[in-house]
């Protein structure tokens, strides 16, 4: 058993007590990110990242630091969902249907802690996956040649936009874009590429700049446009009285849809949205007509909760094991990996055995802390989640500057992340998806170099790409992947919202 | 509903695609002679799915979203601009003035009051310089405030 004897290594990285605070900090940030209006967990993510490399954390603490944050949003999405029947975030849609109906009967409080425990449960469940799957995976990917690497990559692009996207003509586009940026620069032949002779771009553009201007700036002029400084009504949480037998009532459904969700955090293209979705419909259909779904049952709460959680944990699996996010905020992750000079992929198991193992620690005990959190502390969430967002907002916008200005202290940095802002507000007012970008500007130079690789080896011969039944498969996947969002997408969307719209 | 926006968007991609591809054509033969790959393939794969993409753009669109009108077009000007001068005085005015100025604009813009906007701009740009003096060891752009050191 080597997974055990690493994991218990990892334990041993992420209980030292200076990994603890940073770890409890994250948390409690992370659910605040989550809760807050408009600020996702990949935006949160990315805000966090320049302050985690100005603190100078070692890049055990950073990443143990920035997965509590991950797993603390996830939790957080779930608070505006009961209380305000507004989701904070795309998988948060299934929580409201009977998250907010229980608040509605006076029961706000234990929606709130149920929901608390059953994304432990979805969490904890997944973790478990990660650690029996990852290790495995690893091992598989070391029999990747250059060629299924560039596959994979594809792959990756291919099935981001995921099983609910849209147009998958525009998520071709955007990855398309994000490559493009990522080749400006000096390549590793020593030639220049698009640097237009200005120093500045020698080195390329930095795609935490990139990544905080798309997401963060860009989130600012939407609130501005959509005049929403005002905030949301009041929220009032009762007193919290649950008795074990309630708890235990919900058990199943949290087990259900935690597995359910894993399976799919880590298949391509599936994501939390699904997790979540599949993670209700499941418990409505095995409860059937002894539940009131709808009215407020608390396995209604527990199911999604869970897929929710265990999807984003799932998630994780692919971004550790092969370097490759199946979503925007592992993508924000792997942005942070490869700026602290560590390759994600199969090698990582073998040269960071440190990290990999302390994060997934990190990982479990971030959960414990979060339950620690949050059913106590509640409270205090609501009531930062009441400050509206003409205040927040300003001072969000002041923390990424901060954070840009303390990495380089350069005014060109910051004058290039308010360009990619504003790129970022018509990017997403013409639909184009952001993630694929950032995923091109990551992904670009590996992707470039398997290329590269690949051509080599076989003298020019571009047939090389589709030669191996692996990499065959993979562009089949990568296929699929692009067709059937068109297919099944439109179907799965108008079925959420049907569900959502039933209830309101 | 038009669906002019991405038809325009197409063209303005498949203009950078040509650029692009034809930039990828004139990089300087790499030190050592030409090889069967070299800089410019990867770039030139590139402008391909970028052209491919973008006409498809041309003439198949999606609907349209509205584009905001009025007082919200010079809402998102102002913004952009306080965020453009906000760089442009963190150094010279230092970081808890501009941070008053640029949060506090911010702030009232999106519907505070600007006695409250402002309050906010300082008591952030304070709290947040201290934090980073004192807690996290990082210099922050002391400007026009440094005389206070000395004393």
């Amino acid at each position: 058993m080597d997974t055990l004897g690493y994991l218990i290594d990892g334990f041993g990285v992420a209980l030292a007590p200076y990994n603890l605070m940073f770890a409890l900090i994250g948390a409690f940030l992370g659910t605040l990110i989550g809760a807050l209006p408009g600020l996702g967990p990949a935006n949160g993510v990315a805000i966090l990242i320049p302050l985690a490399f100005t603190l100078g954390l070692p890049p055990e603490t950073a990443l143990i630091m920035l997965t509590s944050v991950y797993a603390g949003a996830m939790y957080g999405g779930r608070i505006s969902s009961i209380l305000l029947n507004i989701p904070g975030d795309e998988p948060a849609m299934m929580t409201c249907l009977d998250g907010y109906p229980m608040a509605q009967k006076g029961k706000a409080a234990e929606a709130l802690a149920i929901s608390a425990i059953a994304s432990f449960m979805g969490s904890l469940i997944a973790t478990i996956g990660l650690i029996l799957l990852a290790p495995l995976l690893a091992k598989f990917a070391l029999t990747f040649g250059a060629a299924e690497y560039f596959a994979l990559f594809v792959l990756a692009f291919a099935t981001l936009g995921g099983i609910t996207g849209k147009n998958p003509v525009k998520t071709i586009l955007a990855a398309a874009i994000g490559l493009m940026i990522a080749t400006v620069g000096i390549d590793s032949t020593g030639t220049q590429r698009y640097t237009f002779g200005i120093l500045k771009l020698y080195e390329g553009v930095d795609f935490i700049i990139a990544i905080v201007g798309l997401f963060a700036i860009s989130e600012l002029l939407f609130f501005i446009e959509a005049r929403a400084g005002g905030g949301k009504g009041p929220m009032k949480v009762n007193k919290l009285t649950l008795s074990f037998k309630e708890i235990r009532e919900i058990m199943p459904s949290s087990i259900r849809g935690g597995i359910l969700g894993f399976i799919a955090g880590v298949l391509p293209g599936a994501g939390a949205s699904l997790g979540s979705f599949i993670g209700y419909t499941l418990e409505k259909k095995i409860i059937g007509k002894k539940g009131y779904f709808g009215e407020g049952d608390p396995r209604g709460v527990a199911g999604p909760e869970a897929g929710n959680n265990g999807a984003s944990s799932g998630a994780l699996v692919p971004m550790l094991t092969l370097g490759v996010p199946g979503s925007g905020t592992t993508a924000v992750l792997l942005a942070l990996l490869i700026s602290m000079n560590i390759t994600p992929g199969p090698l990582m198991f073998t040269q960071h055995a440190d990290i990999v193992w302390g994060v997934i620690a990190a990982l479990l005990i971030g959960n414990f802390l979060l339950l620690l959190l949050n059913i106590p502390l509640v409270g205090i969430f609501v009531k930062l989640l009441s400050v509206p967002p003409k205040f927040l907002l300003p001072i969000v916008t002041m923390v990424a500057f901060v954070g840009i200005y303390s990495i380089s202290n350069s005014a060109f940095d910051l004058y290039f992340m308010v360009a990619f802002g504003v790129l970022g507000y018509f990017l997403r007012k013409l639909e184009i998806p952001i993630v694929p970008i950032i995923l091109g500007l990551l992904l670009g130079p590996e992707m470039e170099k398997n290329l590269r690789h690949a051509l080599t080896l076989s003298d020019g011969d571009w047939s090389v790409l589709w030669s191996s039944g692996l990499s065959i498969g993979l562009w089949v996947v990568a296929f699929i992947g692009l067709v059937l969002p068109v297919i099944v997408g439109p179907i799965l969307r108008r079925r959420m919202k049907a569900a959502k719209e039933l209830t309101d | 509903m038009t669906q002019l926006n991405d038809r325009i968007f197409g063209v303005l991609m498949l203009v950078l695609a040509v650029a692009y591809g034809w930039g990828a054509t004139q990089f300087p033969v790499p030190f050592g002679g030409s090889e069967t790959v070299g800089p410019e393939t990867f770039p030139k794969v590139l402008a391909v799915v970028l052209a491919l993409s973008s006409l498809y753009l041309i003439f198949k669109q999606d609907p349209d979203n509205a584009w905001p009108k009025g007082r919200i077009v010079l809402e998102l000007v102002i913004a952009v601009l306080v965020l453009i001068a906000y760089t442009l005085l963190l150094q010279p005015l230092g970081f808890i003035p501009s941070t008053l100025l640029a949060v506090g604009t911010l702030c009232w813009r999106m519907g505070a009051t600007p006695v409250r906007a402002y309050v906010t701009g300082a008591i952030a740009g304070v709290v947040v310089y201290l934090l980073f003096t004192y807690a996290l060891n990082l210099a922050l752009p002391l400007g026009v405030l440094s005389v206070l050191e000395g004393s």
